[in-house]
């Protein structure tokens, strides 16, 4: 799944948290924090939403502990279920996305790399991901950033492992076609 | 000439797998979120006190000094039952007595140890662990029914009351601390 534990097994954890050891959690959600994190920022685009849907997602986590059948495999359930909210903020999101960028003469002349360090490579990485359809990026942040298996992505996603190798064969060619626009402009 | 495909995606693939940092201040976020909330699994044994722990407090916040203090959250959770052979609690428990965990968050802090009724006030007897995150302190500590008051002293000079607690009125020492009333007859 590409999560691994260190130090004290997750199923350890889980289990003092299922037994009243709330403190537990604590060291559960700092180990998954910045990971998951990664996903949810490149999914939906932004840090503020980014981070509302993974305490979301933690939350949620905590709420059906008694429902994690499988407390060694904790990180992949909760990947899941960070994976769904996603799905649902991203349109809600991408709507907020929209309002926000409505003036194309003030993007031309936008520096190229921003005060936070931001490069001219990143922009456009982050501007070719966000006009993917929700569906490819999520396949491809799964497949080539997170580097799951497809078995593993059809189990979090629930689609099957075709529809998932289309997702990710057409997100790879998009994604080129859009580097190439960039490069002319 | 454009790179082949694989060698564009596996360039935005390597780009977007560096590591993110995400605000290590979710942790506090999440831990005051899920407190409210019950023990998965449901300790049945738990729901009065959890009630106590639930039902709303009129909260009296005594100003805090400090960009640590400005950054402190503290939550009191009630764990279990106590468990004589449980490591750490600072006291022998009483038949009546059960655990409770006491959260902090103070992400600059280099020591913490919780001080009130229950231990004297002896900063020597209740150091906070880190749990996990590099800016959550725990403590267990089991009490038996009664009323304490407690504070956390930080990096042995600075006290803070709990935010999430009322404050004490009848302030022996001077300095600003936080009252926790523990219910009798079993719950």
């Amino acid at each position: 799944m590409g999560i691994r534990n260190v130090g004290t097994s997750d199923a350890a954890l889980v289990r003092r948290v299922q037994t009243g050891d709330t403190g537990a959690y604590a060291d559960l959600v700092a180990r998954y924090r910045d990971r998951l994190g990664r996903y949810a920022l490149h999914m939906l685009g932004n840090r503020e939403d980014a981070e509302e849907v993974l305490q979301d997602a933690f939350v949620r986590a905590y709420r059906s502990l008694a429902r994690c059948d499988d407390p060694e495999r904790f990180g992949a359930w909760l990947y899941g279920i960070l994976v769904n909210r996603c799905r649902t903020a991203g349109p809600r999101a991408a709507r907020r996305a929209r309002r926000f960028v409505h003036d194309p003469a003030a993007l031309e002349t936008a520096p190229l790399a921003g005060p936070d360090g931001r490069t001219e490579w990143d922009d456009t990485v982050r501007w070719a991901l966000a006009r993917l359809p929700s569906e490819s990026r999520e396949a491809f942040l799964l497949k080539h950033v997170e580097e799951l298996e497809y078995e593993d992505m059809a189990r979090l996603t629930g689609a099957g492992v075709s529809a998932l190798k289309m997702r990710v064969k057409r997100a790879r060619e998009q994604l080129q076609t859009m580097l190439k626009e960039a490069e002319r402009v | 000439m454009f790179e082949p495909v694989d060698d564009v995606i596996e360039r935005i693939a390597r780009h977007l797998r560096r590591p993110v940092r995400i605000d290590p201040a979710l942790d506090g976020r999440v831990m005051r979120e899920i407190t409210a909330l019950p023990t998965p699994g449901g300790a049945t044994a738990l729901g009065k006190a959890w009630g106590w722990l639930t039902r709303p407090h009129q909260l009296t916040l005594t100003p805090l000094g400090g960009l640590t203090v400005a950054a402190a959250l503290a939550v009191v959770v009630l764990l279990s039952r106590m468990d004589s052979s449980a490591p750490g609690p600072p006291a022998p428990p009483q038949a009546e007595s059960r655990a409770f965990q006491f959260v902090l968050v103070a992400p600059r802090a280099t020591h913490i140890s919780l001080v009130g009724d229950f231990n004297d006030w002896d900063a020597a007897r209740t150091p906070m662990r880190r749990a996990g995150s590099e800016a959550l302190w725990t403590a267990v500590v089991p009490l038996a029914p009664g009323r304490y008051h407690y504070a956390f002293l930080v990096d042995g000079s600075r006290w803070l009351a709990d935010p999430s607690a009322p404050v004490a009125r009848d302030e022996d020492y001077g300095e600003p601390s936080s009252v926790l009333t523990v219910g009798g007859g079993g719950s």
